[in-house]
């Protein structure tokens, strides 16, 4: 369905005011489900713990931790609970 | 060399970071002349520390993102030689298509319609909308999931 098509069912007149909406409800329906998903790789660094979540990202599914020794990225847990150490500066 | 990575690694939200743990079950160690050995009064046992090697592009997110959102073709038709449509992301225009199936394209229109009710002060309408959009995004959902339902009948039962 065109954009034009969705403004005109909705009886929105403003073009842009339209798509903003649009855009916004792209955001819910990609934040409640599984519709159309990305993936982004990122180096992990010897001694480095933190590493920002992708900027565009809205709901997060999985994190996969690569293999090496089968060259395969494999999906890794959660932690449920603050580990005692909470910064680490000789790790 | 990370091996069994499923079982090595963890992670935990923090903020807009996460934080990445190994998880050990050893005692700190140390190379000397060649040899691994244990450091003297390191504690044994369970342990989360740092990542402790480097791995490029080791790091894998999955998740939903506003990628391709609007595109130069029509994502629900196929071509002439029944393949799927190639589609190029645009710059939304009014011509642009929209990259959702029938059935949310048809949800957004809701949404549209309780964003302008509510913009003119009518709440009622804007919360009919609203869950008539949810409803759409639900029945979209449950369209990729065929589930089955068996019964029991006894012998004599009106089929």
């Amino acid at each position: 369905m065109t954009v034009q098509e969705i403004i005109e069912r909705a009886g929105i007149k403003e073009a842009n005011l339209g798509i903003a909406y649009i855009k916004d409800a792209i955001h819910l329906i990609q934040s409640q489900g599984n519709d159309a998903l990305a993936t982004w790789k990122v180096d992990i660094v010897d001694g480095t713990r933190d590493y920002p979540l992708p900027a565009n990202l809205i709901k997060l599914k999985s994190i996969s931790i690569k293999d090496t020794n089968d060259d395969k990225w494999k999906k890794i847990k959660r932690l449920l609970s603050d580990p005692t150490v909470t910064e680490d500066n000789s790790p | 060399m990370s091996f069994n990575t499923n079982n090595t690694w963890v992670y935990k939200i923090s903020g807009r970071n996460i934080h990445l743990y190994q998880y050990l079950y050893s005692a700190t160690t140390d190379v000397l002349a060649g040899y691994s050995i244990r450091i003297p009064d390191a504690y044994f046992g369970d342990q989360l520390v740092y990542p402790d090697e480097s791995i490029t592009a080791g790091l894998r997110f999955e998740g939903t993102a506003f990628i391709e959102s609007f595109v130069n073709n029509d994502p629900n038709e196929l071509t002439g030689s029944n393949a799927n449509p190639t589609l190029t992301e645009e710059s939304p225009t009014e011509t642009s298509h929209v990259n959702l199936s029938r059935m949310l394209s048809l949800a957004v229109v809701d949404y549209l319609k309780a964003q302008k009710y509510e913009a003119s002060g009518n709440v009622e309408l804007k919360e009919y909308y609203m869950r008539e959009f949810w409803k759409k995004v639900g029945d979209n959902n449950s369209n990729k999931i065929q589930t089955g339902m068996s019964y029991t009948s006894t012998t004599y039962s009106v089929k």
